[in-house]
């Protein structure tokens, strides 16, 4: 048996685990940027009149009319929560497959003499004593049905959050009650498709021949089709797979004009992917540089373009990539625009041992080899960017992400540490 | 991943290494008794993914030893034992009092169990 465990309302329950005051009020999470609303709890949820997941500067009035509380995304706070929860997790089974930030799938095979109803709830109340947040969990024998159980956990009140299909009879009934576009792995256009034959719920989809669901859904639809019949086909992935490319791009707080400046968001950001390439032992031999101006705005000029260049070797020198990365730049900047976004890409990753070198220059046995250790190592201590490339400069917050209601990182700057008023 | 890595069982940090004198080629005489330097995460922090720090700005929680800026160590996986002292939420606030005898969750919201203060003696 498999367990789907998923955190409620994760990026608001991570702050109001260290705010009290808000337990029951509604909550929001705005995106990078602080752009729009990218997660709810149920409180904020209810209030219908808002339209979430819209820009927060159109319904910024109506938050505030109606108390909501509001965030800047916090994801050094989510990301060190969601570990404790993983960690936590990993008590329970030598198996987890962390799915994202908020979800995990937790291998219960070889358990079948305990009550893994009971059990779920062990894990549900261990998260919840530990570390303040709610989960749900689903069981069942594959991980389509685990995802079916846990939405039955949180959908249906008297379950507890915690939800098993262990018999024939709570798999058709679950099949019945889950509508053909909520069935994990079937996208929107093939739930129109399947609604076109006749096919409403997950039951009827399993009832569906599996030519058909082969010929018109891949194997993709097949390997569901199997799942939801309680035939287990995707396997356990323990080890992500190393990445095949790297990237970032993050709007700027505000619209930057000079050239100057982009070359220190540019390489600020290759800083940040050459850290995660080093750090999966990899190096890059493609990389992407690309700026674009506001495409929402119709009173600004527009452009865009982007360059691509290969590296003379497969490096993960942050020197070198910077160098690399600011001569595309150089290229493909146009003065006179105002520009919205400068991204970065690395591409071709193999890994690092791998490297071979070409006729003019030798496989970098990485010259900076030394410096680069010390760079992490200080950085991994003293927090990200506490040293950098002189090109990244000084002025990060002039043109940095805005965060303006950014919580505390409780959990991993002494300085930030959740402080308790108790002035007499 | 890093990630396996629980909080549990975490590795013994290396211990000092024996140091070889150049001069002589002797090993130290205390080769055979050396042990890993005391570590106060793993003295003052028995279940990480349950422990926070807290800050305390004030005056107000002296009787129990608790001074302005001071650093709580709070293991929220702790039993909530009669006696022990808590973090605990009233009315939306973060409070500390004695676990009293014989109570109920619905009583008190326990938010963690203080298991050290930590005081700045300068």
């Amino acid at each position: 048996m498999i367990a789907l465990v998923d955190c409620n309302s994760f990026y608001a329950c991570c702050e109001q685990v260290f705010r009290p005051d808000l337990l029951g009020k509604p909550v929001v999470v705005l995106s990078n940027n602080d752009g729009c609303v990218i997660a709810a709890n149920k409180e904020a949820k209810a209030i219908t009149e808002i339209p979430m997941f819209e820009p927060v500067f159109k319904i910024k009035d109506q938050l505030i009319a109606h108390k909501v509380n509001f965030f800047s995304s916090n994801y050094t706070l989510y990301g060190e929560m969601s570990q404790r929860v993983m960690n936590i997790l990993g008590t329970f089974s030598p198996n987890v497959e962390i799915y994202s930030i908020d979800e995990a799938f937790v291998d219960l095979s070889g358990m079948n003499n305990f009550s893994l109803h009971k059990y779920g709830h062990l894990m549900k109340d261990a998260i919840f004593k530990d570390t303040g947040l709610p989960v749900g969990v689903g069981i069942a024998p594959t991980k389509v049905l685990a995802k079916l159980a846990n939405r039955i956990s949180k959908k249906r009140l008297e379950n507890n959050h915690v939800f098993i299909i262990d018999t024939e009879e709570k798999r058709i009934e679950a099949l019945t009650w889950c509508k053909i576009g909520d069935v994990w792995g079937i996208g929107r256009k093939h739930a129109e498709r399947l609604k076109n034959i006749g096919v409403f719920n997950a039951l009827q989809f399993t009832e569906t021949p599996l030519q058909w669901v082969r010929k018109e859904m891949t194997v993709v639809g097949e390997r569901t089709w199997r799942e939801l019949r309680g035939e287990p086909c995707k396997e356990f992935v323990t080890q992500p797979p190393p990445k095949k490319g790297i990237g970032t791009a993050k709007s700027f707080g505000i619209k930057l004009h000079d050239l100057e400046r982009i070359e220190e968001a540019c390489a600020y950001y290759i800083s940040e992917v050459s850290e995660i390439l080093r750090a999966q032992k990899s190096c890059a031999t493609y990389l992407t540089v690309f700026i674009v101006t506001n495409y929402h705005s119709n009173v600004d000029k527009q452009y865009s373009n982007k360059r691509t260049v290969t590296l003379d070797i497969p490096t993960n020198d942050t020197f070198k990539l910077i160098s690399a990365a600011r001569k595309a730049l150089i290229e493909i900047y146009k003065f006179g625009y105002r520009y919205k976004k400068v991204g970065v890409e690395l591409s071709g990753i193999i890994p690092q041992d791998y490297v071979q070198g070409n006729l003019f220059s030798q496989p970098s046995k990485l010259n900076n080899e030394k410096l680069i250790q010390t760079f992490d190592a200080i950085n991994r201590k003293f927090g990200k960017a506490t040293i950098s490339s002189g090109l990244v400069g000084t002025r990060v917050s002039e043109w940095e992400l805005i965060k303006k209601e950014r919580s505390p990182r409780y959990t991993t700057q002494w300085k930030q540490l959740l402080t308790i008023n108790s002035k007499l | 991943m890093e990630i396996f890595t629980s909080g549990k069982l975490t590795k013994v940090k290396k211990r000092h290494e024996p140091g070889v004198s150049k001069q002589t080629g002797f090993t130290s005489p205390a080769t055979h008794y050396l042990e890993p330097t005391i570590d106060l995460n793993q003295e003052l922090v028995v279940n990480r993914d349950a422990t926070f720090f807290v800050r305390i700005d004030g005056n107000a929680f002296n009787k129990y030893n608790i001074l302005d800026k001071d650093v709580l160590i709070i293991d929220r996986s702790q039993p909530r034992n009669f006696g022990a002292l808590a973090l605990i939420i009233r009315e939306g606030e973060f409070k500390i009092q004695h676990i009293p005898i014989g109570f109920s969750e619905e009583e008190i919201t326990i938010w963690g169990i203080i298991t050290y203060i930590i005081h700045y003696a300068r």
